[in-house]
């Protein structure tokens, strides 16, 4: 009875003993525990330097894990951003401004990362030649978006009321192409890839892009340029993971600059495009390297005192109630 | 002795929203909330009376409302009669049943894309949208209110000589419309409930609209606003929906 007693334990025994020094060696060798910084991003081309820092492990040579947490829209990350669950994120301007207005002081500015003047702007069908034209026809944008603040200032620049000259409609920009096939809309506003798409749909044609918009002549600054933002508290609790994450983050920003085929490469991943349309979208970007950025954002700050612009432009035409003072945000001790 | 036991209640809810709404005020106030979370009702106040005086907040009550009542008219239209007969024939109720309960779960919002697609960025879109969200919980409403009717109530009217039709106009009908009333008003309020849904794809004006707007700008004011207008509308359609419940159903009071 006994010896069947052991031999009933034997199997237990053999798993015990191969597990333990498993577990131990497991334990000897585990990679420790490297600092956590959460991104919030999107498929958006603003987000390709953390994509990038993270698969190429641009992140990991500071120390830093790097979680890429996936948000549609910049009002939503934003609100992830203030409410704790993001570290660092990459949004549009506008989203940023609104939140500014809002009081929130949760925040902080630390970079603008690229410039896509050419990948945004308004496409119409053929008959529609200019934006007089638009007169009494059907305008898409999506509303509280760059594309939309695009929309209201070419209006306003070829004298078009949006509420009594043409009929104006909420759309986004993924409901676009197939609302310009089937003739619900003459025009719309959107942003790469829809707008790529929607050039390439037979019959359209580009009616004018970001470099058309008033600021842009004046100040460089798109309808609703990239801004690279931190949590507040992340960056006064963890200055130095903050600082060791935008050096990572900026090396991305070279690699992108320098070796965009081989990022191209990476970032197939994250938007789900083929290799050739990548590197087309990649060639539209103009990227914004870690030296460039105190003179964008403190000193002469020409993007911030476009942003103070934008802000304007949003109060006056009703979009937001005030407009706050931009370099209250700017997290100078952070910028490389 | 009747009157205070009506007025007491009134009195006390008022009393304690006045309570609620007072500590909601200090805690703003004192800033143990972040107005970005939740702003104080004074600043909704003003939003609200900003909103009224550029007529902005009419106009999106007013659209909110039309696609609303539109949608859920059509489907009232359509469910009362069809679910009195499938009430009264267990044969079709067992025809129609499967697709009912397919139907029944289906939240407004996944009837967007497959809408788009059929009507398109039009109003129809939006009524459409509302009436698949409320169609089939009335639907249900209503044939459980005619199967609740009382067989023998039915057995005798026929056994008087009254036809199909007649027990269907003296019996089934009367008998089920305080619960086909009741269930109607639970679903007006389903109803708007879908006016999120019916808002999010191409609308520049409406509460549903409003409120994803605001959410945008980080408006949460504007947010609130356009929630406490939806409560408002619906609290006054549902006084309407008394003054009609008291005419069509004397018998009831």
């Amino acid at each position: 009875m006994k010896k069947r007693g052991m031999y009933r334990k034997a199997p237990v025994l053999a798993v015990f003993l191969l597990l333990v020094p498993g577990l131990l060696c497991a334990g000897v060798y585990a990679e420790p525990e490297r600092p956590t910084v959460v991104y919030g991003g999107s498929s958006w081309l603003g987000h390709y330097p953390a994509w990038v820092g993270i698969e190429k492990g641009l992140f990991r040579q500071y120390g830093l894990k790097v979680l890429f947490k996936s948000s549609y829209a910049s009002s939503g990350r934003m609100g992830s951003l203030v409410a704790g669950d993001l570290d660092v994120a990459s949004t549009g301007c506008i989203s940023a401004i609104a939140l500014m207005a809002s009081g929130s002081k949760g925040f902080m500015a630390v970079g603008t990362q690229d410039s896509y003047a050419t990948v945004e702007g308004l496409i119409a069908t053929e008959d529609i030649g200019d934006m007089e034209a638009l007169r009494g026809k059907r305008l898409a944008a999506p509303f509280a978006s760059s594309a939309h603040v695009l929309v209201i200032d070419l209006l306003e620049q070829a004298g078009l009321d949006a509420q009594e000259d043409l009929s104006l409609i909420n759309l986004k920009v993924n409901e676009m192409p197939a609302a310009m096939a089937s003739g619900e809309i003459d025009a719309c506003a959107a942003w790469t890839p829809h707008f790529n798409k929607l050039l390439n749909m037979p019959g359209n044609h580009l009616l004018a892009n970001d470099t058309r918009f008033s600021l842009y002549k004046k100040y460089g600054i798109g309808p609703g340029p990239d801004l690279l933002v931190v949590r507040r508290a992340f960056a006064q609790k963890h200055p130095d993971r903050c600082k060791a994450f935008l050096r990572g983050y900026f090396e991305a920003v070279n690699m992108l600059i320098d070796q965009p085929e081989e990022c191209a490469k990476a970032l197939m991943k994250l938007t789900n495009l083929g290799m050739e349309d990548q590197m087309r979208v990649l060639k539209d970007i103009t990227w914004i390297p870690a030296e460039d950025q105190r003179a964008l954002m403190i000193e002469p700050g020409r993007f911030v005192t476009g942003m103070q612009h934008l802000a304007r432009f949003l109060v006056r035409h009703g979009q937001i109630d005030k407009a706050p003072r931009v370099k209250e945000w700017i997290g100078e001790d952070m910028i490389p | 002795m009747k009157n205070d036991h009506t007025g007491k209640p009134l009195a006390i809810g008022i009393v304690s929203l006045l309570i609620f709404l007072g500590a909601w005020e200090l805690f703003c106030r004192f800033g143990f909330i972040e107005p970005l979370f939740l702003p104080a009702p004074t600043k909704i106040l003003s939003r609200a009376i900003k909103m009224v005086d550029n007529g902005q907040l009419i106009a999106h009550t007013l659209a909110s409302t039309r696609r609303v009542m539109v949608g859920f008219l059509v489907s009232s239209l359509i469910a009362i009669p069809f679910g009195i007969f499938l009430g009264s024939y267990g044969f079709f109720r067992a025809v129609f049943d499967p697709f009912i309960s397919l139907l029944r779960p289906l939240p407004s919002m996944s009837w967007i894309p497959l809408s788009l697609l059929w009507l398109g960025i039009t109003e129809t879109q939006k009524y459409a949208i509302v009436f698949m969200g409320s169609f089939a919980p009335s639907l249900l409403y209503i044939i459980e209110a005619t199967k609740g009717i009382d067989p023998l109530l039915i057995r005798a009217a026929k056994n008087l000589g009254a036809s199909r039709l007649d027990v269907m106009r003296e019996v089934i009908l009367p008998g089920s419309l305080p619960q086909i009333i009741a269930g109607l008003k639970v679903m007006l309020g389903i109803a708007w409930t879908c006016i999120i849904s019916a808002e999010l794809v191409a609308a520049r004006e409406g509460l549903g609209f409003m409120i994803m707007n605001g959410k945008e700008y980080f408006q949460t004011d504007t947010v609130l606003l356009g929630m406490v207008m939806i409560s408002i509308t619906v609290l006054i359609i549902d006084l309407v929906f008394r003054k009609f419940e008291k005419r069509v159903l004397p018998w009831r009071q």
